[in-house]
């Protein structure tokens, strides 16, 4: 479904990702993983085009994502969760849905879905997305990537920044939409991203150093202890 | 100065002096005059900081070219009032005029703002704001000085107002009107008219459309609209053709008003209005340049009824009230009254 091939993305002169290849197929959740700044966020970032690679190809079912416009990117199907959430704190739940609606679809069928997935949003449909909690905040993240009948939603660390009762309903919500869209996850916190995902890429220095499932990994604590603890 | 009894500056007189104020303010006939004049200059300044607020919004650029835009709107404006006004033309047929002259400057001018943003503003975007300050700043020498070049072939002086496009007023904005005991121009009402039609109609464009919606969204945040799929690229060119369109409808309204008129000045005299409006109401919310608006018009028409007309003669003290105001709101609020902070880039 996606396939990320030898890509290399700078900042200005920092060669952030030094040649990164991964793979997500239809149906599963794949998590990259790694300490601070090694790349993750900048790898979702080159998928969307908001930072484009300079070498290396990205292709979401088969045809090339490198030179398109962010914006095409996204109508092709793919949906960001980003970090921090970035909700339009001024619009209300329902206007956050809305814009990322697609012109042509069905808002009133987009806002029922969304009820049906986080039915704890529509008590806040007309309150501004600024005023409700991080939890609620992070539901609605997540609502918004899924509209549009997204089939890939790139998460970025998800639990950031929420007390640890609400990173558990987070998680619930993730594997709940995980049962029907795929999803590539970007988490510091590992027990959560091996709970949520089937595989794993491990980024270091911009590079992918280890890969494979994420049963073998939780086991690995040579792995864990060289690159994963601060 | 001219006008204050020497008497009533004697020190321990002060008393009378300000006793004699708080009586003339509690004047119904006076109250109603500062309210409407504080809502005719509202008006104004509201349409003159539209545009320049929308624009700032949504890309973050600060267009120095505005005032010229409005100077710009003020001259189109005023030739179609004159080509098309005659000495017979009846006065209803000259308010019909001026909307097909408002008309016809706005999709004119909406053409051209969209395409300064694609040839100039948009190569430059991925630079630093001082390149965009910059080159805005060019483009308001060059209009500045083609205008300033027609106007004089025209054998029109170009510093002081169009008088021509001023007679085409009719006979009925021109002339006072009492209101409640206070008298005022019939066209001052009007610009309260036209400003709140203006607001209006860009309020409901704002909160009622999809692309209002886009182009609030885009306001908070346009790297997270463009990855929810909206073509924010697009966004930026119809915002600032409509940015630029909003600007010279300001400048029609002004050709009529004689306390501004057409003339080349007038794209620094708007220019000014607009910043001051649309920094102390929060750069990029229009609901706080409305606000502001409505604010620097009563700050305006109290300071002109205080330093102008009542006790003493500063002529220029309400304009320097407007800027002190706007130095206290960059101290105490640097944000504005209702200044959001963004989160993505452009």
């Amino acid at each position: 479904m996606l396939e990320v091939d030898d890509v290399h993305t700078y900042y200005g002169e920092s060669h952030v990702l030094q040649g990164v290849s991964l793979s997500v197929e239809e149906g599963e959740t794949v998590a990259l993983i790694g300490r601070n700044g090694v790349g993750k966020t900048t790898t979702l970032r080159s998928i969307l085009q908001l930072a484009p690679p300079r070498e290396g190809s990205v292709r979401y079912r088969g045809e090339e994502l490198v030179g398109l416009e962010t914006h095409e990117v996204a109508r092709k199907g793919l949906g960001w969760v980003p970090e921090e959430r970035r909700v339009f704190s001024h619009l209300t739940v329902e206007e956050n849905v809305e814009v990322a609606t697609p012109a042509e679809a069905d808002v009133g069928a987009a806002l029922d879905r969304t009820y049906e997935t986080f039915p704890a949003l529509e008590r806040f449909r007309d309150k501004e997305a600024g005023d409700l909690s991080g939890g609620q905040q992070q539901m609605l993240a997540i609502a918004r990537g899924l509209v549009g009948e997204n089939d890939l939603l790139l998460v970025d660390e998800p639990s950031e920044g929420l007390a640890p009762q609400i990173v558990q309903a987070v998680v619930d919500a993730l594997r709940e939409v995980g049962r029907e869209t795929t999803m590539l996850l970007v988490e510091q916190n590992f027990p959560m991203a091996m709970d949520l995902a089937d595989r794993f890429y491990l980024l270091d220095h911009g590079e992918v150093v280890a890969s494979g499932d994420t049963e073998d990994v939780s086991r690995d604590d040579e792995l864990i202890r060289r690159y994963l603890s601060a | 100065m001219t006008g204050i009894e020497p008497a009533l500056l004697a020190a321990g007189d002060a008393g009378p002096v300000v006793a004699s104020l708080l009586s003339d303010l509690l004047d119904v006939g006076t109250l109603v005059g500062i309210v409407l004049g504080a809502l005719s200059k509202a008006a104004l300044y509201v349409l003159i900081a539209a545009g320049l607020s929308l624009i700032f919004g949504l890309m973050g650029v600060l267009n120095f070219a505005h005032g010229s835009f409005t100077m710009l709107g003020a001259y189109l404006g005023g030739a179609v009032m004159v080509v098309l006004v005659s000495s017979g033309t009846g006065p209803y047929a000259r308010i019909a005029l001026f909307f097909l002259a408002m008309a016809a400057v706005f999709g004119v001018m909406t053409a051209f703002g969209s395409a300064v943003e694609k040839r100039l503003i948009r190569p430059i975007y991925d630079r630093q704001p001082l390149f965009q300050i910059l080159l805005t700043f060019g483009v308001v020498l060059v209009l500045d000085e083609l205008v300033r070049i027609v106007v004089e072939v025209r054998g029109m002086q170009p510093r002081s107002d169009w008088q021509e496009a001023l007679g085409t007023a009719p006979g009925f904005l021109q002339n006072t009107i009492t209101v409640a005991g206070s008298t005022t121009r019939g066209l001052y009402m009007f610009e309260v008219l036209i400003g709140a039609m203006v607001v209006a109609v860009t309020w409901g464009f704002l909160t009622r459309t999809r692309y209002g919606l886009y182009i609030r969204a885009g306001s908070e945040d346009s790297e997270m609209a463009q990855a929810l799929g909206i073509d924010i690229r697009k966004a930026f060119s119809v915002v600032f053709g409509v940015g630029s369109g909003l600007a010279a409808v300001a400048g029609v309204m002004l050709m009529w008003d004689p306390r501004f008129g057409a003339s080349v000045p007038l794209s620094t005299d708007a220019l000014l209005i607009a910043f001051v409006v649309v920094i102390i109401g929060g750069l990029g919310t229009f609901r706080g340049t409305v606000v502001a608006g409505l604010l620097v018009g009563l700050f305006d028409a109290v300071t002109t009824w205080l330093f102008h007309s009542a006790y003493v003669d500063f002529a220029g003290l309400p304009e320097m009230v407007m800027f002190l105001a706007l130095v206290l709101v960059l101290i105490v609020k640097p944000q504005g009254l209702f200044g959001v902070e963004e989160v993505g880039g452009h």
